[in-house]
Protein backbone atom coordinates (compact mmCIF):
# COMPACT_ATOMS: atom_id res chain seq x y z
CA UNK A 1 0.00 0.00 0.00
CA UNK A 2 3.03 2.23 0.93
CA UNK A 3 4.84 1.87 -2.57
CA UNK A 4 1.64 1.91 -4.67
CA UNK A 5 0.63 5.31 -2.63
CA UNK A 6 4.02 6.64 -2.95
CA UNK A 7 4.55 5.79 -6.20
CA UNK A 8 0.95 7.50 -7.36
CA UNK A 9 1.81 10.90 -5.80
CA UNK A 10 5.50 10.41 -7.37
CA UNK A 11 6.60 12.64 -10.91
CA UNK A 12 10.37 13.48 -9.67
CA UNK A 13 13.74 11.36 -9.42
CA UNK A 14 12.90 11.38 -5.67
CA UNK A 15 10.08 10.03 -5.74
CA UNK A 16 11.08 7.44 -7.72
CA UNK A 17 13.93 6.52 -5.36
CA UNK A 18 11.07 6.28 -2.63
CA UNK A 19 8.79 3.98 -4.92
CA UNK A 20 11.94 1.89 -5.57
CA UNK A 21 13.07 1.54 -1.66
CA UNK A 22 9.74 -0.12 -1.26
CA UNK A 23 10.22 -2.40 -4.01
CA UNK A 24 13.55 -4.00 -3.06
CA UNK A 25 11.53 -4.30 0.70
CA UNK A 26 8.97 -6.15 -1.40
CA UNK A 27 11.04 -8.16 -3.35
CA UNK A 28 13.10 -9.02 -0.40
CA UNK A 29 9.74 -9.78 1.40
CA UNK A 30 8.82 -11.87 -1.46
CA UNK A 31 12.25 -14.20 -0.84
CA UNK A 32 12.10 -14.79 2.67
CA UNK A 33 8.39 -16.09 2.31
CA UNK A 34 9.77 -18.37 -0.21
CA UNK A 35 11.89 -19.79 2.70
CA UNK A 36 15.22 -18.12 1.82
CA UNK A 37 15.83 -16.15 4.34
CA UNK A 38 19.17 -15.36 3.72
CA UNK A 39 18.49 -13.88 0.54
CA UNK A 40 16.05 -11.78 1.60
CA UNK A 41 18.33 -10.28 4.58
CA UNK A 42 20.85 -9.80 2.13
CA UNK A 43 18.47 -7.86 -0.46
CA UNK A 44 17.18 -5.35 2.07
CA UNK A 45 20.38 -4.39 3.31
CA UNK A 46 21.57 -3.84 0.48
CA UNK A 47 19.34 -2.51 -1.93
CA UNK A 48 17.04 -1.08 0.36
CA UNK A 49 19.49 0.11 2.93
CA UNK A 50 23.21 0.73 1.05
CA UNK A 51 22.47 1.46 -2.52
CA UNK A 52 19.32 3.62 -1.62
CA UNK A 53 21.33 5.71 0.98
CA UNK A 54 23.90 6.28 -1.82
CA UNK A 55 21.09 7.13 -4.59
CA UNK A 56 19.82 9.80 -2.26
CA UNK A 57 23.41 11.05 -1.61
CA UNK A 58 23.85 11.87 -5.08
CA UNK A 59 20.56 12.86 -6.09
CA UNK A 60 20.99 15.41 -3.33
CA UNK A 61 24.16 16.16 -4.59
CA UNK A 62 23.40 16.88 -8.11
CA UNK A 63 20.35 19.35 -7.14
CA UNK A 64 17.34 16.53 -8.30
CA UNK A 65 15.74 17.09 -4.75
CA UNK A 66 12.38 18.75 -5.72
CA UNK A 67 9.79 17.01 -4.17
CA UNK A 68 6.27 17.50 -6.02
CA UNK A 69 3.38 15.47 -4.62
CA UNK A 70 1.28 16.48 -7.22
CA UNK A 71 -1.93 14.83 -8.09
CA UNK A 72 -3.53 14.54 -5.35
CA UNK A 73 -7.12 14.43 -6.02
CA UNK A 74 -6.38 11.49 -8.37
CA UNK A 75 -4.59 9.69 -4.96
CA UNK A 76 -7.92 10.59 -3.07
CA UNK A 77 -10.05 9.24 -5.65
CA UNK A 78 -8.15 5.86 -6.20
CA UNK A 79 -7.45 5.16 -2.78
CA UNK A 80 -10.67 4.23 -1.46
CA UNK A 81 -11.22 1.49 -4.39
CA UNK A 82 -7.28 0.61 -3.84
CA UNK A 83 -7.90 -0.01 0.01
CA UNK A 84 -11.33 -1.54 -0.47
CA UNK A 85 -9.41 -4.08 -3.68
CA UNK A 86 -6.96 -5.28 -0.96
CA UNK A 87 -9.49 -5.89 1.52
CA UNK A 88 -11.66 -7.97 -0.31
CA UNK A 89 -9.14 -9.79 -1.95
CA UNK A 90 -6.95 -10.44 1.14
CA UNK A 91 -11.06 -11.66 2.39
CA UNK A 92 -11.85 -14.31 -0.97
CA UNK A 93 -7.98 -15.36 -1.31
CA UNK A 94 -8.00 -16.62 2.44
CA UNK A 95 -11.14 -17.34 3.22
CA UNK A 96 -12.04 -15.22 6.15
CA UNK A 97 -9.29 -17.43 8.14
CA UNK A 98 -6.68 -16.14 10.22
CA UNK A 99 -3.41 -17.78 11.63
CA UNK A 100 -3.77 -20.70 13.27
CA UNK A 101 -0.06 -20.65 15.37
CA UNK A 102 -1.15 -22.51 18.68
CA UNK A 103 1.19 -25.10 18.38
CA UNK A 104 4.13 -23.07 18.03
CA UNK A 105 5.81 -21.70 21.09
CA UNK A 106 8.22 -19.38 19.96
CA UNK A 107 7.53 -16.26 18.48
CA UNK A 108 9.41 -16.30 15.76
CA UNK A 109 7.63 -19.36 14.21
CA UNK A 110 4.19 -17.71 14.99
CA UNK A 111 5.29 -15.16 12.77
CA UNK A 112 6.60 -17.70 9.84
CA UNK A 113 3.43 -19.55 10.25
CA UNK A 114 1.23 -16.60 10.01
CA UNK A 115 3.25 -15.44 6.81
CA UNK A 116 2.82 -18.87 5.55
CA UNK A 117 -1.15 -19.07 6.75
CA UNK A 118 -1.32 -15.79 4.51
CA UNK A 119 0.21 -16.88 1.48
CA UNK A 120 -2.27 -15.81 -0.74
CA UNK A 121 -0.77 -12.11 -0.19
CA UNK A 122 1.95 -13.31 -2.43
CA UNK A 123 -0.10 -12.74 -5.18
CA UNK A 124 -1.10 -9.37 -3.53
CA UNK A 125 2.53 -8.04 -3.21
CA UNK A 126 3.30 -9.27 -6.76
CA UNK A 127 0.41 -7.09 -7.77
CA UNK A 128 1.83 -4.21 -5.82
CA UNK A 129 5.47 -4.97 -6.53
CA UNK A 130 4.76 -4.57 -10.41
CA UNK A 131 2.90 -1.59 -9.92
CA UNK A 132 5.03 0.24 -8.36
CA UNK A 133 7.95 -0.48 -10.77
CA UNK A 134 5.31 0.09 -13.85
CA UNK A 135 4.74 3.66 -12.24
CA UNK A 136 8.45 3.70 -11.14
CA UNK A 137 9.04 3.22 -15.12
CA UNK A 138 6.68 5.74 -16.11
CA UNK A 139 8.05 8.14 -13.73
CA UNK A 140 11.35 7.11 -15.04
CA UNK A 141 10.58 7.70 -18.68
CA UNK A 142 8.89 10.92 -18.12
CA UNK A 143 11.19 14.15 -19.22
CA UNK A 144 10.50 16.21 -16.39
CA UNK A 145 13.37 16.66 -15.23
CA UNK B 1 7.33 -25.85 -13.13
CA UNK B 2 5.36 -24.39 -10.17
CA UNK B 3 2.90 -22.19 -10.60
CA UNK B 4 4.34 -19.59 -7.82
CA UNK B 5 7.65 -20.19 -10.24
CA UNK B 6 6.19 -19.06 -13.50
CA UNK B 7 4.42 -16.08 -12.05
CA UNK B 8 7.94 -15.28 -10.59
CA UNK B 9 9.67 -15.87 -13.49
CA UNK B 10 6.98 -14.19 -15.79
CA UNK B 11 7.15 -11.10 -13.69
CA UNK B 12 10.90 -11.00 -13.38
CA UNK B 13 11.23 -11.10 -16.92
CA UNK B 14 8.58 -8.10 -18.03
CA UNK B 15 10.63 -6.02 -15.15
CA UNK B 16 14.21 -6.80 -16.90
CA UNK B 17 12.38 -6.11 -20.36
CA UNK B 18 10.70 -3.01 -18.69
CA UNK B 19 13.90 -2.16 -17.12
CA UNK B 20 15.99 -2.58 -20.47
CA UNK B 21 13.62 -0.09 -22.13
CA UNK B 22 13.68 2.14 -19.50
CA UNK B 23 17.39 2.54 -20.07
CA UNK B 24 17.36 3.24 -23.51
CA UNK B 25 14.84 5.88 -23.22
CA UNK B 26 16.37 7.70 -20.20
CA UNK B 27 17.83 11.45 -20.55
CA UNK B 28 19.41 11.10 -16.57
CA UNK B 29 22.16 8.89 -15.88
CA UNK B 30 20.13 9.21 -12.35
CA UNK B 31 17.37 7.24 -13.60
CA UNK B 32 19.73 5.20 -16.07
CA UNK B 33 21.08 3.91 -12.59
CA UNK B 34 17.91 3.24 -11.45
CA UNK B 35 16.44 1.29 -14.21
CA UNK B 36 19.50 -0.48 -14.24
CA UNK B 37 18.33 -1.64 -10.24
CA UNK B 38 15.33 -2.24 -12.00
CA UNK B 39 16.97 -4.65 -14.55
CA UNK B 40 18.73 -6.21 -11.64
CA UNK B 41 15.49 -6.95 -9.57
CA UNK B 42 14.23 -8.79 -12.47
CA UNK B 43 17.11 -11.36 -12.67
CA UNK B 44 17.57 -11.92 -9.61
CA UNK B 45 13.64 -12.39 -9.15
CA UNK B 46 13.95 -14.74 -12.34
CA UNK B 47 17.09 -16.22 -11.11
CA UNK B 48 15.42 -17.09 -7.56
CA UNK B 49 12.67 -18.81 -9.36
CA UNK B 50 14.16 -21.30 -11.73
CA UNK B 51 15.35 -23.02 -8.53
CA UNK B 52 11.67 -23.08 -7.05
CA UNK B 53 11.03 -26.72 -6.18
CA UNK B 54 13.62 -27.99 -7.65
CA UNK B 55 16.79 -29.60 -6.32
CA UNK B 56 18.73 -26.61 -7.65
CA UNK B 57 16.96 -24.49 -5.03
CA UNK B 58 20.76 -23.39 -3.32
CA UNK B 59 23.08 -23.61 -6.71
CA UNK B 60 20.12 -20.49 -7.75
CA UNK B 61 19.91 -18.82 -4.32
CA UNK B 62 23.44 -18.33 -4.31
CA UNK B 63 24.20 -17.29 -7.60
CA UNK B 64 21.31 -14.85 -6.57
CA UNK B 65 23.21 -13.42 -3.73
CA UNK B 66 26.66 -13.57 -5.84
CA UNK B 67 23.96 -11.17 -8.30
CA UNK B 68 23.04 -8.73 -5.37
CA UNK B 69 26.07 -8.34 -4.21
CA UNK B 70 27.78 -7.75 -7.81
CA UNK B 71 24.96 -5.63 -8.83
CA UNK B 72 25.68 -3.80 -6.01
CA UNK B 73 29.24 -2.76 -6.38
CA UNK B 74 28.01 -2.12 -10.22
CA UNK B 75 25.70 0.51 -9.00
CA UNK B 76 27.98 1.91 -6.52
CA UNK B 77 30.73 2.77 -8.96
CA UNK B 78 28.05 3.63 -11.50
CA UNK B 79 27.02 6.33 -8.97
CA UNK B 80 30.63 7.59 -8.69
CA UNK B 81 30.65 7.79 -12.43
CA UNK B 82 27.72 10.20 -12.62
CA UNK B 83 28.85 12.29 -9.59
CA UNK B 84 32.73 12.89 -11.51
CA UNK B 85 30.21 13.72 -14.62
CA UNK B 86 28.07 16.21 -13.02
CA UNK B 87 30.93 17.69 -11.79
CA UNK B 88 33.03 18.04 -14.99
CA UNK B 89 30.43 19.15 -17.51
CA UNK B 90 27.22 19.99 -14.88
CA UNK B 91 24.89 18.28 -16.26
CA UNK B 92 23.00 14.52 -15.96
CA UNK B 93 21.73 14.40 -19.54
CA UNK B 94 24.28 11.78 -21.64
CA UNK B 95 23.20 13.67 -25.02
CA UNK B 96 25.19 16.81 -23.70
CA UNK B 97 28.12 14.87 -22.36
CA UNK B 98 29.82 15.57 -25.87
CA UNK B 99 33.60 14.59 -24.31
CA UNK B 100 33.89 10.97 -25.06
CA UNK B 101 32.26 11.50 -28.61
CA UNK B 102 34.64 10.64 -31.92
Amino acid sequence: MATVGFALFSSKVSSSLISLFYSSVILSIIFTLYGDTMVGLVQMATFAGAVSVLMLTVILMTGEDRFALGARKLGLILLPPLLAFVGISFYLLSGGTGPSAESYADISNQVLVFLWVNRPWDLLILVMAFASAMVTISNLMSRET
Amino acid sequence: MQADALVLMTTGTLLVFMGIASISLSKNLVKTIMSFQIVLFGANLALFASGLGTDARLTSDTFVLLSVTIGAAVEAVGLAIVLGVHRKHGTLDPSKVRKLKG
